[in-house]
């Protein structure tokens, strides 16, 4: 069994297994919300802090949405501008015909260059891998990076547990995918639930270490409700996609990462992760200047499970 | 045989993306499905398919000619050959002609509509090479500097021919063997040469069981390509 936190945490941070019980700024709203259209999809912004301190953009994960940062924002925003976003096709951003790596990647860039930068990154999971990437291709608009688990997929690619690897060929995958995109009419959608609490259940059978009444909140504002019944915002399409990427691609660009990382894991298993440090060490020894940390008690939600903890360990990495 | 000169649009539905199929001939036999070049319309198509023994039908793909741009500016070959897809679903089947991006996403619904596709005629044109058979190192040379570029462009509908941002679909990797998979499936394959180089995946395709390899003279590729319907 890999034993990463032990072996490679490198800043001081509070271990002291604490649960966070409704610390007074979890749930703070969001002070100030902006609709931009970088690259002409309408994104919603949420901004917490000084409009004039320096600028510290949050990048969430996949299917999730830019207020999943409630729990960390309030206490960031005393030091810096703080804001996040509902990348394209999650939250209350607009909807397109198809998602893809690169245009996440270069509407994040927007977001920065929105923000006059250079600013901190932070992206969690899918975000800490598009902020990764942004930080490549526009070092001068960002200062310092975090990743949080998003480093990657497995090496046999994402799905349930257990289940046996597709060995058809790709021509053959690409058959399932035209019948796919031969019923999307675009209004396809998730499985409706017939209250907010049963969907919570739901998350929270994957997420069992998420604080209920956060959950709860965090749920809400990601749903929506329709004539079925409450199903989540985000764009279906964005689980629709094709082409002959590899596992061993990822990550191809990061020896020219010049901005500096810091790679943070949480101690726990979970439904996403961390991956194996056989998997994780390999990726992150091509990034140039990288620091790493482990937050113990979390699984992949580290800045919903152990907000204090992650916010403390922010603060420090910036300001050294 | 019923040949009729009038020209019909169709609008078909992809996703949420509306595309013009346009019909430029009516005639009892094969149809022929036509995909044009990367930065060209279905207007590339005026010469050379006259004589096709059957209906003729030229596809705009979208962010080209007189199909919707792509809401999110999502361009990929995978997404083109959906496209043509939304195509072939309205015919029921057809023999493909494809230049350049349009040779490329041919290749991909002939392997992943083998049944519908009765044979696939690649030819060159702008889209061939997309961006090699593995993304680059260097992140300068990837597909998210060209993306970076073509969104500085003009995105206005109305004063550009097609959308910039269909540059992404000559950045994409194109393995060998994901082209091997799709020729593999296919049936018969003909492959337009001129004697100039071309890009890993379209030597992979020539290497293939059932690939032939044809002239760039099109209406004498068209005719190879309609021999090949009679052999079934």
């Amino acid at each position: 069994m890999d034993t990463p936190c032990t072996s490679v945490m490198i800043l001081p941070m509070p271990a002291d297994g604490r649960v966070d019980e409704h610390p007074d700024w979890v749930h703070a709203a969001p002070a100030r919300r902006h609709v931009i259209r970088p690259l002409g999809v309408p994104l919603v912004l949420h901004e917490w802090g000084d409009p004039t301190a320096p600028a510290l953009v949050l990048v969430h994960g996949f299917l999730d949405h830019g207020r999943g940062f409630e729990t960390i924002a309030p206490r960031l925003a005393e030091k810096f501008r703080v804001i996040s976003y509902d990348a394209r096709g999650h939250g209350e951003s607009g909807w397109c015909d198809g998602y893809a790596w690169p245009i996440d990647v270069a509407e994040l860039i927007e977001v920065l260059r929105w923000t006059g930068g250079p600013a901190c990154l932070v992206g969690h999971s899918r975000g800490g891998g598009m902020a990764t990437d942004a930080a490549i291709l526009a070092p001068e608009l960002v200062r310092k990076l975090v990743n949080v688990d998003g480093f990657g997929p497995p090496p046999e690619g994402f799905g349930p547990a257990g289940r046996k690897p597709d060995e058809r060929s790709s021509a053959e995958k690409f058959t399932d995918y035209l019948d796919q995109r031969r019923g999307d009419s675009g209004e396809t959608s998730w499985r409706a639930y017939q209250s907010i609490d049963a969907l919570v259940s739901r998350r929270q059978s994957q997420n069992p270490r998420l604080h209920g009444s956060w959950l709860e909140h965090f749920v809400r504002i990601g749903t929506r409700e329709t004539e079925a019944g409450f199903v989540w915002r985000a764009d279906p399409l964005l689980t629709r996609g094709f082409g002959p990427w590899r596992p061993e691609w990822f990550g191809r660009q990061w020896p020219y990462l010049k901005v500096p990382m810091l790679a943070v894991i949480g101690s726990e298993q979970d439904t996403w992760g961390p991956l194996p440090e056989s998997v994780i060490g390999p990726r992150l020894d091509r990034v140039p200047h990288l620091e790493r940390a482990c937050i113990n008690g979390a699984g992949h939600f580290v800045h919903m499970e152990k907000p204090e903890a992650f916010v403390d360990l922010l603060h420090s990495w910036f300001d050294s | 045989m019923n040949v009729t000169a009038k020209r019909t649009r169709i609008t078909l539905h992809h996703g949420r993306t509306n595309l013009g199929l346009h019909r430029r001939k009516e005639a009892a036999g094969p149809n022929l499905l036509l995909l044009h070049e990367l930065y060209a319309s279905s207007d590339m198509w005026r010469t050379g398919v006259d004589a096709w023994q059957g209906s003729v039908w030229a596809l705009d793909f979208s962010g080209h000619g007189d199909s919707a741009w792509r809401e999110g500016g999502t361009y990929f070959p995978e997404t083109l050959a959906a496209d043509a897809d939304a195509a072939l679903g309205e015919l029921g089947s057809a023999c493909v002609a494809g230049a350049g991006i349009g040779a490329y996403a041919g290749l991909l619904l002939a392997g992943g509509r083998p049944k519908q596709v009765q044979a696939t005629l690649l030819l060159p044109g702008t889209g061939i090479d997309g961006g090699g058979a593995e993304p680059p190192l260097d992140p300068a040379k990837g597909d998210l500097a060209r993306l970076a570029t073509a969104n500085r462009t003009s995105t206005d509908p109305s004063s550009a021919a097609c959308d910039p941002r269909v540059v992404m679909a000559d950045a994409d990797a194109r393995p060998a063997d994901y082209a091997r998979s799709f020729a593999l499936r296919a049936e018969a394959i003909f492959l337009a040469e001129d004697g100039k180089a071309r890009p890993p995946w379209w030597e992979e395709v020539r290497l293939a069981d059932g690939a032939t390899t044809t002239t760039t003279d099109l209406p004498v590729a068209l005719a190879a390509l309609h021999a090949a319907t009679l052999r079934e």
